[in-house]
C-alpha cells in the first residue's frame, strides 16, 4: 500500500468538513480498505454490510443506558468503529468515562516541573511520523502541544504513574480522534487499567507480560517456538508493539485505529495475543530465515504495513479462547524467574571478573608478590635443606656414638 | 515510498546476506554480485547513550548513507548492519541501537549485551547532562559481563550545532583518556561529516578484524591503553601521530572545520 492512500484517507477523515459528508461516502472509504482488490459484486456486500454495522452501532449509542456488551462486541468484531465520529461517542462509554467531570488542566507550571517532563517533551518533539503528511504544520505544532499536555495531565494526576517512552504514541493516537480533554480523560483509563504494568517505575512488570508471548506460541506451534527458543530471539523485538498498541510500527492510522477499538474492548493482555497471531502469520519467512537472534529480530521487528490485520485480530481472538491467560500464567511466570536467576548470575560472573582483574591487573603489585613468593620460597628450602643435612649428621653421629 | 517508511524497514535495504556470502561491491554506480565461499566474520556493536543524543541517526547515517528524515524515540533495541571491506576482508557490522530512557536499559537491554564485539558510547555534545551520565553508562557496561578489553570508544555527537557546544572537547579527551578510549567528535547530521561517521564505525572495524577471530573477546590481545595508537585505518589524509585513531578521522572530517571536531 503506498503512502499517500492513507494519508488522503486520513485527511477526508480528518479535515474539519469531515462531519459533513454523507455517512454513506465514509463508509465506502472504510470499505476500501479493507477490500482492496475484491470485484464489483463483493464491494457492494462490504458497503452494505459496513452501512448495516454502522447503522446498528448508532442504534446502540442511540439508546439509554447504552448495552455495553453489545457495544464492546461491534468494537471486536470485523471493521471495528468504523468512523471516528462512531469512535468519538463510543470509547468513552467502552471505558466508563464520566465525559461531565474531566479534571480541568493544572497550570502549565505543575505539568513543566513533573520529573518525567523533559523526556515527554523530547519524546514528542521527536513523534512528527505520528501526524498525517499533509497537515499544516502550524496544526501539528498546536497537537505536539497538546499531546505533551494530555501525557503530563495523566502523570501529574497519577504520581504513582511512571511515563515511558510509547506512552506517547497511545496518546497521540487518540488525540487525533478526540480533543485534548477528551483524550487525557480516555488515556487516564487506559492508564488505570489496560496500561498500567507498563506504568511502573520499573519494567519489572512489563518484562512479566511479555514472557505471556512464549508459552503462547508453544502452544499454538511448538516447531516455530522451538526454532525461535533455539536462535535465543528473547521478546525485545516485540515490546513496542504491546507497550504501544502497534502505534509505533504501522503507518497506516486507519490500522492502527482499528487495533486500537479491538484492544480497547478486550483484555488487557490481548496485544500479546495479537502479537503471536501476527509471529504466526509470518510462520514461513521465519523458517526461511536464519536461525540465528540478530536476523530474527531484524525481520520480526518490523511489521509489514500490509498485513491483513482483520485477519489477524481475529486470529488472536480465536487464540485467546483456545488458550486463555490463565492457561499461560504458570509458564510465563517460570520463565521470568528463570530469566530472573540467569541475569543474577550473569551479575555474579561479571562482579568476580572484574574483581579478580582488579586484584591482577596493576603491574607492580604482581611483581611484588612474585618476588615476595620467590624469596619465600628460596628461604625457605635453605632451611629445609639446612635442617636435613644437620639431621643427617646428628643421625649418624648418634649411631656411631651408639654402637 | 517516503524516507520514513524506509527508515522502517531499513534492515531490508541492506544486503542481508550473512552465510550465503553474497558482497555488494559499488563499481562506477553498477551493483555486482559476488559469491564468496569463505565465511564472513560478524561483529556485534552496541550504541548506548542518553536519550536523545543521536544513536539511532549515528547508526542510520553509517548504514544507510544519510540522515534520517523523521527521527522518533527507540523503543526497545533495533538493529541495523552494513557489509565493510577492511583490507582485504569482507567484514559484517551488527549496530545495536539501543532506547536510552533509563527504565529500558535496567531491565531490557541486557539480553543485547551478551556477546558484544564493541561498544560506542555516544553522548550530546550541546547537552552537558548527556557526557555526565557517561561514568553511569560504562558501569552499566561493566555490570553485564562486559570485558573491559573489548574495543570501546566514545562518540560525541552533533557538533554540527557549533553555537551551543555545551561539552568542552579538552574535558571529554580527559574523560576519554582516563578510560582508555579513543574520542570522536561528529555529526550524524551534517551531510559534510557522513564520512566521518563512516571513519568513526571503520576505525572500529578495524580493531575488530585485527582481533583474534574466533576467540571470546577477552582473550583476544587487547592491550587497552594501546589499542589507539596501534590501529591501522584506511584512506586517510595525513599520517596519524599521537592519538592515531582520532587524529585519522579527523582527516577525514576535515581539519579545522568550523564545527571543531
Amino acid at each position: 500500500m503506498s503512502d499517500e492512500e492513507p494519508s488522503s484517507d486520513f485527511d477526508q477523515e480528518h479535515s474539519e468538513g469531515a462531519g459533513d459528508q454523507p455517512e454513506n461516502a465514509r463508509i465506502s472509504l472504510q470499505e476500501q480498505e479493507y477490500s482492496p482488490k475484491v470485484n464489483g459484486r463483493l464491494q457492494r456486500q462490504h458497503r452494505v454490510f459496513y452501512q448495516r454495522k454502522a447503522k446498528k452501532i448508532e442504534q446502540i449509542l442511540s439508546k439509554d443506558p447504552v448495552d455495553i456488551a453489545e457495544l464492546r462486541q461491534q468494537s471486536i468484531s470485523r471493521g471495528g468503529l468504523l468512523t471516528d465520529d462512531l469512535r468519538r461517542r463510543a470509547w468513552p462509554i467502552l471505558l466508563n468515562v464520566n465525559v461531565k467531570n474531566i479534571t480541568p488542566k493544572p497550570e502549565a507550571a505543575v505539568l513543566q516541573g513533573h520529573r518525567d517532563y523533559r523526556q515527554v517533551v523530547l519524546d514528542v518533539e521527536r513523534s512528527l511520523r505520528r501526524f498525517p503528511p499533509g497537515m499544516e504544520e502550524q496544526h501539528r505544532l498546536s497537537l505536539q502541544d497538546s499531546l505533551v499536555d494530555v501525557i503530563m495531565r495523566v502523570l501529574v494526576k497519577h504520581p504513582e504513574l511512571y511515563y515511558y517512552q510509547g506512552f506517547h504514541d497511545i496518546c497521540v493516537t487518540f488525540l487525533l480522534v478526540v480533543d485534548e480533554d477528551m483524550a487525557f480523560a480516555l488515556v487516564e483509563k487506559l492508564s488505570l487499567g489496560h496500561l498500567r504494568d507498563y506504568m511502573e517505575a520499573t519494567m519489572e512488570r512489563t518484562t512479566q507480560v511479555l514472557n505471556y508471548l512464549q508459552p503462547l506460541l508453544k502452544k499454538a506451534n511448538p516447531e516455530l517456538y522451538d526454532y525461535l527458543e533455539g536462535a535465543e530471539l528473547g521478546n525485545i523485538f516485540c515490546l513496542s508493539w504491546i507497550i504501544t498498541w502497534f502505534g509505533h510500527v504501522l503507518n497506516d492510522i486507519k490500522s492502527i485505529l482499528r487495533i486500537y477499538d479491538f484492544f480497547i474492548a478486550c483484555h488487557a493482555l490481548m496485544p500479546i495475543y495479537l502479537t503471536a497471531a501476527v509471529v504466526l502469520y509470518r510462520e514461513k519467512e521465519i523458517f526461511e530465515t536464519e536461525q540465528e537472534m540478530p536476523f530474527l529480530h531484524a525481520l520480526l521487528s518490523k511489521v509489514p504495513d500490509n498485513l491483513p490485520f482483520e485477519q489477524l485480530l481475529s486470529n488472536a481472538g480465536d487464540l485467546y479462547i483456545l488458550y486463555p491467560p490463565v492457561e499461560l500464567a504458570n509458564e510465563a511466570l517460570k520463565r521470568f524467574r528463570r530469566a530472573q536467576a540467569q541475569a543474577a548470575a550473569r551479575k555474579q560472573l561479571a562482579l568476580q571478573k572484574n574483581a579478580q582483574r582488579k586484584s591482577i591487573l596493576p603491574d607492580g603489585n604482581v611483581t611484588f608478590a612474585k618476588v615476595t613468593w620467590w624469596m619465600l620460597g628460596a628461604v625457605a628450602s635453605v632451611a629445609v635443606y639446612a635442617l636435613y643435612s644437620s639431621m643427617d649428621w646428628d643421625w649418624s653421629s648418634w649411631i656411631s656414638h651408639g654402637s | 515510498m517516503s524516507g520514513d517508511l524506509a527508515s522502517r524497514h531499513s534492515y531490508d535495504e541492506t544486503p542481508h546476506t550473512s552465510r550465503s556470502e553474497m558482497v555488494e561491491s559499488a563499481e562506477g554506480g553498477a551493483v555486482q554480485i559476488v559469491e564468496k565461499q569463505v565465511q564472513r566474520r560478524i561483529f556485534k556493536i552496541i550504541v548506548i547513550g542518553d536519550s536523545n543524543v543521536g544513536k539511532t541517526c549515528l547508526t542510520y547515517r553509517f548504514c544507510l548513507g544519510k540522515f534520517p528524515d523523521k527521527t522518533e524515540a527507540t523503543i526497545g533495541v533495533d538493529f541495523r548492519e552494513k557489509a565493510v571491506h577492511v583490507d582485504g576482508e569482507h567484514l559484517k557490522l551488527q549496530l545495536w541501537d539501543t532506547a536510552g530512557q533509563e527504565r529500558f536499559r535496567k531491565s531490557m537491554v541486557q539480553h543485547y549485551y551478551r556477546n558484544v564485539h564493541a561498544v560506542v558510547f555516544v553522548y550530546d555534545m550541546t547537552k552537558m547532562s548527556s557526557f555526565e551520565n557517561m561514568p553511569q553508562w560504562i558501569e552499566e557496561c561493566d555490570r553485564h559481563n562486559l570485558n573491559k578489553s573489548i574495543p570501546r570508544i566514545l562518540v560525541g555527537n552533533k557538533c554540527d550545532a557549533v553555537d551551543r557546544v555545551a561539552v568542552n572537547t579538552n574535558l571529554a579527551q580527559k574523560f576519554a583518556d582516563s578510560h582508555n578510549m579513543p574520542l570522536f567528535e561528529t555529526s550524524a547530521k551534517d551531510d559534510e561529516k557522513a564520512n566521518h561517521v563512516d571513519a568513526i564505525f571503520m576505525t572500529v572495524a578495524h580493531k575488530l578484524k585485527n582481533s583474534k577471530p574466533m576467540m571470546p573477546p577477552h582473550l583476544a590481545d587487547f592491550v587497552p591503553g594501546e589499542v589507539p595508537r596501534n590501529v591501522e585505518y584506511i584512506s586517510l589524509r595525513g599520517s596519524p601521530h599521537h592519538r592515531g585513531l582520532q587524529t585519522a578521522a579527523r582527516g577525514q572530517c576535515g581539519e579545522k572545520s568550523d564545527c571543531g571536531c
